[in-house]
């Protein structure tokens, strides 16, 4: 299987007024395409933070992180923005719907982004929403008028729109009761038995179970399944061509 | 980000927030209601001159001259032979007698003693009937033209027909030949007799009171003007500055310099408002990306590049300021008919039409634009500028 997502030794620091803050120290991870990865850590653990460089929203302080074998980490703002775009799908916590428009127009908004053409982009929305398998008569509904669950599964929707590589989760059940978040995971496994590349953020076991393969950050660092020794992160292999890394913990 | 994907998102944007975006375009549409108004005030004021006054009144000069002995038809025929831009040379006398009106009593008036050529040189319209010939002038008949407003102090109604009605005036009875048409801004003498009957019968003037010339096709009127003085002033043996002459046309001209000056007051006067106005639309750009941070987030998390928030924010800005435009281009006109219509009842039979020129409203259009670009960037390139990971966090 090719692999979409190859990290090597990343590291982020953030400068703030009050000095120096050494958020991620060197984590690499490799997923394949077709895996249902979760990332768990708890809060503060910089979990946000790999899920921000992953997702492209950031660039690392240091380190290589290869999307679908393009080396992403030195790109520039807008050229970032184009990988969003094109190549990401997320879905978060909070939803982040567009509360006064229609669950239709909330699908279709990343395709305004894109080349998309106008005229292809309901059918690709409409087609979306069903693989979430949302209620069709809640299309023309705005997005409001939901349920948590329901919001959820148009936030998905929106993330599967631009048939992207990989689909990053933020706690995506994180606002959810057991029942319905029980419900969104298992559209994400269902994504996943087509294909899909999912990586989810998450600190509930519950919710990691869901996944083929776990990793767990603590203080920036990745940490054996136990959470009794850091992993070894091996040195930053030389560009172009890395060598892959043994993934420690790994169920394939 | 396509264009039309950019004017669907700022209308669902304005429209979420109506009240307040009404209230933030306030200084544009009293800005723009003023600048409107105004012009198109201005506009049916010339428009007004223009049509009263015909392309043939610009070729018409007034004189007079300070003499002891006063101007006669004899010095007029002289001068003419010496100035030969002028097409017509002629002039009027005072004359008066008493007038039996409609309700009885008997008044002086003034009348007007005249040759045919006057009502030419001074561009009188019939409004029916005809002028007096010139035989009839030399051999001083009874004849009198009136001004067309002149029925309700004659006959005790204006929409009376005074062709062919019969005036007394002094010892013999007259006949109306003819009628001028009413004309708000020269108004002038209501009766006007042939020169030689004036003379003869009225107990007139001998000297011309007025003398009034009409210029050739295409004469240079300000030069014009100059030598009529200078020429006029030799003959009479009088220094320059005793002889006045004036042309409609540096009339016109020095009205339009008063107009001039009043827009400029007026155009500061609407740019303050404009100014104000466009500082009211960056205040509430400002206050909208703080708003929608998250929204910002989100749309770059989906792919937004920073120039696509820019024009985001930047049209939003634009229909904001252009909406103002839109509302102060029709209050502004709807307010030049109202203070048309006030000065209509004020002054009667002064019907002035407010004119608004295409140019004039997309000058409008094109300085809310500008507005709407200036004061719009800012808040723009700010809601660009936002960091994607921070505005998603962002409670």
């Amino acid at each position: 299987m090719p692999k979409v997502v190859e990290a090597y030794d990343l590291h982020r620091i953030y400068e703030s007024a009050s000095g120096f803050t050494h958020a991620l120290r060197g984590v690499s991870l490799a997923v394949e395409q077709g895996e249902f990865l979760a990332i768990m850590g708890p809060s503060g653990s910089g979990k946000s933070t790999l899920m921000n460089l992953l997702g492209c929203l950031d660039t690392p302080t240091r380190g290589r992180y290869l999307l679908e074998g393009v080396d992403v980490a030195a790109y520039r703002e807008d050229e970032l923005a184009e990988v969003r775009a094109t190549r990401l799908g997320f879905v978060f916590q909070s939803f982040n719907l567009l509360p006064r428009a229609t669950v239709l127009r909330n699908v279709m908004l990343p395709l305004v982004y894109t080349a998309c053409p106008r005229k292809e982009r309901e059918l690709r929305a409409r087609a979306a929403l069903r693989s979430v398998s949302l209620d069709e008569r809640l299309y023309d509904h705005r997005s409001n008028e939901l349920s948590g669950g329901q919001m959820q599964r148009v936030a998905i929707a929106r993330a599967l729109v631009n048939n992207p590589a990989l689909i990053l989760a933020d706690e995506p059940t994180g606002n959810l009761d057991t029942a319905t978040g029980e419900m969104v995971l298992e559209t994400f496994s269902r994504l996943r038995d087509q294909g899909k590349t999912i990586i989810l953020i998450t600190h509930e076991p519950d919710v990691a179970a869901h996944a083929d393969r776990v990793i767990h950050i603590r203080d920036g660092r990745q940490w054996n399944a136990n959470g009794t020794a850091p992993v070894v992160v091996p040195a930053a292999p030389a560009a172009p061509a890395p060598a892959p890394i043994a993934q420690p913990g790994g169920s394939q | 980000m396509k264009l039309g994907d950019l004017f669907y998102e700022t209308w669902h944007a304005l429209a979420a927030n109506k009240g307040r975006s009404f209230l933030t375009i306030l200084g544009i549409v009293i800005g723009i209601t003023a600048v409107i108004a105004m012009t198109s005030l201005i506009a049916g004021v010339q428009n007004m001159l223009m049509g009263e006054l015909g392309l043939s009144q610009a070729r018409q000069v007034s004189i007079s001259a300070y003499t002891s002995t006063g101007m006669t038809f004899e010095d007029l025929d002289k001068l003419k032979a010496g100035m030969p831009d002028y097409e017509i040379l002629t002039g009027s006398a005072y004359a008066s007698a008493e007038i039996t009106l409609a309700d009885g009593q008997k008044s002086y008036f003034s009348l007007i003693g005249v040759r045919p050529d006057y009502f030419a040189a001074n561009g009188s319209r019939l409004k029916e009937g005809r002028f007096f010939t010139d035989s009839e002038e030399r051999n001083g008949a009874r004849l009198i033209v009136v001004n067309g407003d002149f029925g309700l102090q004659l006959f005790g109604s204006a929409d009376v027909d005074m062709l062919g009605k019969s005036v007394r005036l002094g010892n013999d009875d007259y006949t109306i030949v003819g009628v001028l048409e009413t004309s708000s801004f020269m108004g002038g003498a209501p009766l006007f007799v042939p020169f030689t009957t004036a003379q003869t019968r009225l107990d007139g003037e001998r000297s011309i009171s007025q003398i009034v010339g009409f210029a050739r096709e295409d004469t240079d009127m300000e030069q014009l003007v100059e030598s009529t003085r200078d020429y006029v002033a030799r003959y009479l043996n009088v220094e320059p500055e005793n002889v006045g002459v004036y042309s409609l046309d540096s009339a016109i001209k020095q009205l339009e310099t008063t107009i001039a000056s009043f827009s400029l007051l007026m155009g500061a006067v609407a740019s303050i408002s404009l100014f104000v106005g466009g500082i009211g639309i960056m205040n509430m750009m400002l206050t909208n990306v703080t708003e929608r941070i998250r929204e910002i987030g989100l749309r770059k998390s989906l792919g937004a590049r920073r120039r696509d928030i820019t024009k985001q924010f930047l049209l939003e800005a634009i229909m904001l300021c252009v909406t103002g435009g839109v509302f102060g281009i029709v209050f502004g006109f709807a307010a030049a008919w109202g203070l048309s219509g006030v000065v209509g009842a004020v002054q009667p039979g002064m019907s002035l039409t407010p004119v608004l020129a295409p140019e004039v409203v997309a000058g409008a259009v094109g300085v809310c634009v500008a507005i709407g670009i200036v004061f719009g960037y800012y808040p723009a390139r700010r809601a660009a500028k936002l960091d994607p990971v921070e505005s998603l966090r962002y409670q």
